[in-house]
This record gives structure tokens, C-alpha cells and sequence, in this order.
């Protein structure tokens, strides 16, 4: 278990000012879990990741993995504690002048020359790229980069790993190979990891837990389906956007596209479903129940950690009150609906 | 034999001599050449470790060194070469002829080269250090098994570097009794206008300074991937 309590980092530009990378932060990360930390660039995801394995030493707080203070270890039990917690980065970091087995070899230590080579082999059998062995690293691409990286990660056999943007670097397809082989290194060696991200879709993939972060702070965390739902803050809520064909409407209408130029007595709402019942037919009920003309401009839902999310974006047209009256059997259905553009007099 | 007699009378009437010049301007690179790279790589390492940022920062002995090697890049040669001749006599045993002038030409070329190992190094990666410290290597380890390895090219080039510019100070220390080349050349081919010995001494640093650059360019290509 990775427990960080009331960590603080702080970075000084110069004498006077200081910048508050990771501020107050306590988070608990199970065995075995795959947890995400999201957050927009210069949030102190990427630091608060480097206070676990001490990369960066926090300048207050507890960082402790299995029990075990990591910031009141000696240097030379740090640097053994660091072999069992991998690492792996955006630009995967691999020593040029190596190849690859000579990169995944790095870590090993006190091990004769037949060891390393079958050890090396497993590694990278498990990470499915077993015929580079003698390849050097400026010769492989992006994705195959990675999984050396990570088998390099994997070397001394960690219980933790702590991936740093490790797919941003990627295209998609590739990134979603690589998040697959996390999970299956998860499951298949009970690996825990943590993985930092910009990416809404990377957590929504493969994590069951994760936390947002905002200027060095964790503004929400838990479920990953929680906290997709129903995001409680606004840089969440930006987030949840951001993977959701619902937030194409803004374009839309920053553009004036005649398809949302709303007709006077029109209402333009988002309906988003929070932990409602998507197989009832909501939106013909409640044409038929209040006397609407209800258009769907919009529609995204899909699967986030078994559940289902998302929701419409629609314009009403018919007399006021009814379409008021249609938003309040919404709300009561679990439906938050917010209006976008309201042409009512 | 008679056709170089009559090309370059005066220097075949002095070839001995030459020979000499030769061999001496051969161990000042070799000895000078051997302690400065030692000293400047231990340098070079200790500013990029110590540097704001580094590995194993720590302000004070950084800015020393770094103030220290300005001091000593800043100082005209042929003014060490003077003034230095004490610590010379002191350490060597004498300020002349080969021994006199290790001491000066490891006093100019060694801040040169320490920042050229600097530079060299700064161009790791600093990913790479992170994914060293992150297995768990130690500050010790980093150096010799990321900075080291990793910079090799770099580092290579730099002593190609500084060889051929301790060439050029090699002929300077000649002027000042150190024997050499450069001696040889200003006492005949300048003071006695003997412009053959001249032409000879040109084409034989021109040739010394093509091998030195092409082998380090070779070993360089040959440690880049």
C-alpha cells in the first residue's frame, strides 16, 4: 500500500516566491489497484509522482510504501527500495548507447552473464517484443520504446509501478496497446499502478480508482465511475467534458452552426445521466407526456468502469411552462440538465 | 637524398635537431596531454554534479570551481607561462625544457577542458539520469554508468579538442625555453629566415592535427548510435 499524508513540494523560482507544486496532499493506493492521478499540465501530478519513489523529497509529509517511511530511509536503503518501485516516462528514457537487452539490463545487478540474458529474455517475452534484443533503441518505435522501457520497469521484479505520462508520447492505437499490456501485467503479477495522466480516456480505460489535481491540490477522488458521473468540481467537470462528444456543442455554437441557431421560444439543454436507468425511453416519454418537440442534437454513452454514462444534448420546442415542467421530470429522474442556450422571451 | 638537400638545405643540415623537436613536442602532449585529462574530466564531472539542479548539488563548491576556472580561462597563456614559472621550479625542479613546462600547460589547458567535459555531459539527457536514479542507482553509479557511457561521443570530441589546442600551446611554451617544434621553427625559421624549416614544421603539425581529428571523429561515429 502507497500512503502519502499531508505532502508538500514546493519549488523556488527565486528568494521571495515559491511555487506550490504539491500542496497538502494525502492519498491511499492499494495493493494490486491501477490508480490515476489526472490533472491539466503544471498541476504537480508529475511531482506528486516523484515524491513516492523520492525522486522528489517532500519538504513536509509522510510518504510511506508497506509501511515503510521512505523519506526516513538512508540513502543507501533508498537506493534499494527504489529497485522495487519501476518507472516508467513519457519519453521512455532509454540509454541511446545501449541495446536493448543492454537497457533492460541496466537494473540487475550481482548476477552472472547467463542470468542476465535469461532474465532479460522472460522480460521481454512479457512485454511481447521478444526479437529486439540487439536492436538499439533508436531504431525501435514509440510504442516498442515503451514496452522495453517497462520491461526495463520490471527488471528487480517491483511490486510498484509508476507510470509518468507514459502514453502520451503515443498514438492512439498504440496507446491502447500499451494500456492493455498494463492491465495484463496488473493481473497476471498483481502489480500495482499508478499511473499519471492528461488524458481522460487513459483512466477511464484501465483505472477503477483515480484522483483529479489542480494547482497542487486533489480536488476529488475515488470511483473512477463516480467521479465521471458526477463530477463535483469544475476542473472535473472540464475533464469529463473533454472526452465527450457532448462538449462538441460549444464548438458548435462558437462557430454558429445553423444546426443549434435556436428558433425563439426554444430551449437548448445537456442531459446528463448520472446513475440513471439509460434504457428507459426518457426522451420520447417525455415528448409524448408534456407535448414536445424534442430534437437530439447530440448523443454519447458509453461504458466507464462497467457502467454506463453519458447523456444528450437536445432542444426543446413547444409552450414555456411545459418544457420547464419536462426538465423538472428530468431532474427527478437523476438527469442533471444544464441549459445551453435559452431563446424563451 | 640529394634532391631534399638541395629543397630544404637548411633543415636536413639540422634533421637531428628536428627529430628532437619532434620527440619533445610528443611528451609534452603525452604528459601534459594525460594529467589534463584526468584533472578535467574529475572537474568537468564535479561541476555538472554539483551544479544548481544536479545530482549532487551543492552551491559552494560549485561556484568556487566555477569562478576558478573563469579566473584561469581568462588569463593570457604566454602571462601563465611567466607566471607560473615558480610553482614550477617548485613542483618540477625547473622552469625549462620539457619539466618546466607541464606545470603551465596543465594550468591553461585544464580549464579549457573541464568546460568542454562540461558541455559534453550537460548534453545528456536529464531523463535519462531520472531513469537511472529511479532503478536505483546511486549519485556514483549515475556518473559512470549514465553521464560517462552515455556522453562518450561528446567527451571524445572534446579531447580532440583540446589535443589540438594543446598543440597550439605547446608551440607557445616554446617560446619560453620548453624545446619543441614551436622553438625550432622560431629560432631557424623566423629569427635565421630559414623558410624551409618553417614550411617542414607547418606540414608536420598540419599533418599531427588531421589525425588527431580524424581519429576523433572516427571513435566518435564509432560510439554513436
Amino acid at each position: 500500500m502507497i500512503e502519502l499524508e499531508h505532502v508538500v513540494k514546493n519549488f523556488h523560482a527565486d528568494k521571495n516566491s515559491a511555487i506550490h507544486a504539491v500542496n497538502d496532499v494525502s492519498l491511499k493506493i492499494n495493493n494490486g489497484e491501477i490508480f490515476g492521478i489526472i490533472g491539466f499540465s503544471g498541476a504537480g501530478k508529475s511531482t506528486l509522482v516523484r515524491c513516492i519513489n523520492l525522486l522528489e523529497r517532500p519538504d513536509s509529509g509522510s510518504v510511506k510504501i508497506d509501511g515503510v517511511e521512505m523519506t526516513a530511509l538512508k540513502p543507501k536503503e533508498l537506493y534499494k527500495a527504489r529497485t522495487k518501485i519501476g518507472m516508467i516516462f513519457q519519453q521512455f528514457n532509454l540509454m541511446p548507447s545501449r541495446t536493448v537487452l543492454q537497457n533492460v539490463a541496466y537494473p540487475l545487478r550481482n548476477m552472472t552473464r547467463e542470468q542476465v540474458r535469461a532474465k532479460v529474455r522472460e522480460l521481454l517475452a512479457l512485454v511481447d517484443i521478444p526479437d529486439k534484443e540487439n536492436a538499439y533503441p533508436s531504431e525501435l518505435s514509440g510504442g516498442q520504446k515503451q514496452r522495453v522501457a517497462i520491461a526495463r520497469a520490471l527488471a528487480n521484479d517491483p511490486g510498484i509501478l509508476l507510470c509518468d505520462e507514459a502514453t502520451s508520447a503515443l498514438d492512439p492505437q498504440t496507446t491502447g496497446a500499451i494500456l492493455q499490456l498494463l492491465k495484463d501485467l496488473n493481473r497476471k503479477l498483481g502489480l500495482t499502478i499508478v499511473v499519471i495522466t492528461h488524458e481522460m480516456e487513459v483512466v477511464k480505460n484501465i483505472c477503477r480508482r483515480a484522483a483529479v489535481m489542480d494547482a497542487g491540490k486533489i480536488i476529488e477522488s475515488g470511483d473512477v465511475f463516480e467521479i465521471f458521473s458526477s463530477p463535483k468540481h469544475q476542473v472535473t467537470r472540464n475533464f469529463v467534458r473533454t472526452t465527450s462528444n457532448l462538449s462538441k456543442i460549444e464548438t458548435l455554437i462558437k462557430d454558429e452552426s445553423p444546426m443549434v441557431r435556436l428558433k425563439p421560444g426554444e430551449v437548448m439543454a445537456r442531459l446528463v445521466y448520472i446513475h440513471a436507468d439509460v434504457s428507459e425511453p426518457l426522451i420520447s416519454y417525455a415528448s409524448r407526456a408534456f407535448d414536445l418537440e424534442i430534437n437530439i442534437i447530440l448523443a454519447d454513452v458509453e461504458i466507464v468502469a462497467g457502467v454506463m454514462v453519458g447523456g444528450t444534448v437536445v432542444i426543446f420546442n413547444g409552450e414555456s411552462e411545459r418544457i420547464e415542467r419536462a426538465m423538472k421530470y428530468y431532474r427527478e429522474k437523476n438527469i442533471r440538465v444544464e441549459v445551453i442556450q435559452d431563446a424563451r422571451a | 637524398m640529394p634532391e631534399l638537400n638541395a629543397l630544404l638545405p637548411n633543415l636536413m643540415r639540422r634533421l637531428p635537431e628536428f627529430w628532437k623537436a619532434c620527440g619533445d613536442t610528443l611528451l609534452m602532449e603525452v604528459w601534459s596531454g594525460a594529467i589534463i585529462f584526468v584533472l578535467g574530466l574529475i572537474f568537468g564531472i564535479i561541476l555538472t554534479v554539483t551544479k544548481p539542479g544536479g545530482i549532487m548539488e551543492n552551491r559552494p563548491v560549485y561556484q568556487v570551481l566555477d569562478k576558478i576556472i573563469n579566473l584561469f580561462r581568462s588569463i593570457p597563456f604566454i602571462i601563465l607561462l611567466t607566471a607560473l614559472m615558480p610553482l614550477s621550479r617548485a613542483i618540477m625542479g625547473t622552469a625549462i625544457y620539457v619539466r618546466g613546462v607541464i606545470v603551465p600547460l596543465v594550468f591553461g589547458a585544464t580549464p579549457f577542458f573541464s568546460r568542454q567535459v562540461e558541455s559534453a555531459l550537460a548534453q545528456t539527457d536529464k531523463g535519462l539520469v531520472e531513469a537511472a536514479l529511479s532503478m536505483g542507482s546511486s549519485p556514483f553509479e549515475v556518473i559512470f554508468r549514465v553521464y560517462l557511457r552515455e556522453s562518450l561521443a561528446p567527451i571524445i570530441r572534446a579531447v580532440t579538442i583540446t589535443i589540438i589546442s594543446l598543440l597550439g600551446l605547446t608551440a607557445m611554451a616554446g617560446a619560453v625555453g620548453a624545446g619543441g617544434l614551436g622553438d625550432f621553427a622560431i629560432r631557424y625559421g623566423h629569427d635565421r629566415n630559414m623558410q624551409d624549416i618553417t614550411w617542414v614544421v607547418v606540414g608536420v603539425l598540419v599533418a599531427g592535427v588531421s589525425v588527431v581529428q580524424w581519429l576523433g571523429e572516427y571513435l566518435a561515429r564509432r560510439n554513436t548510435h
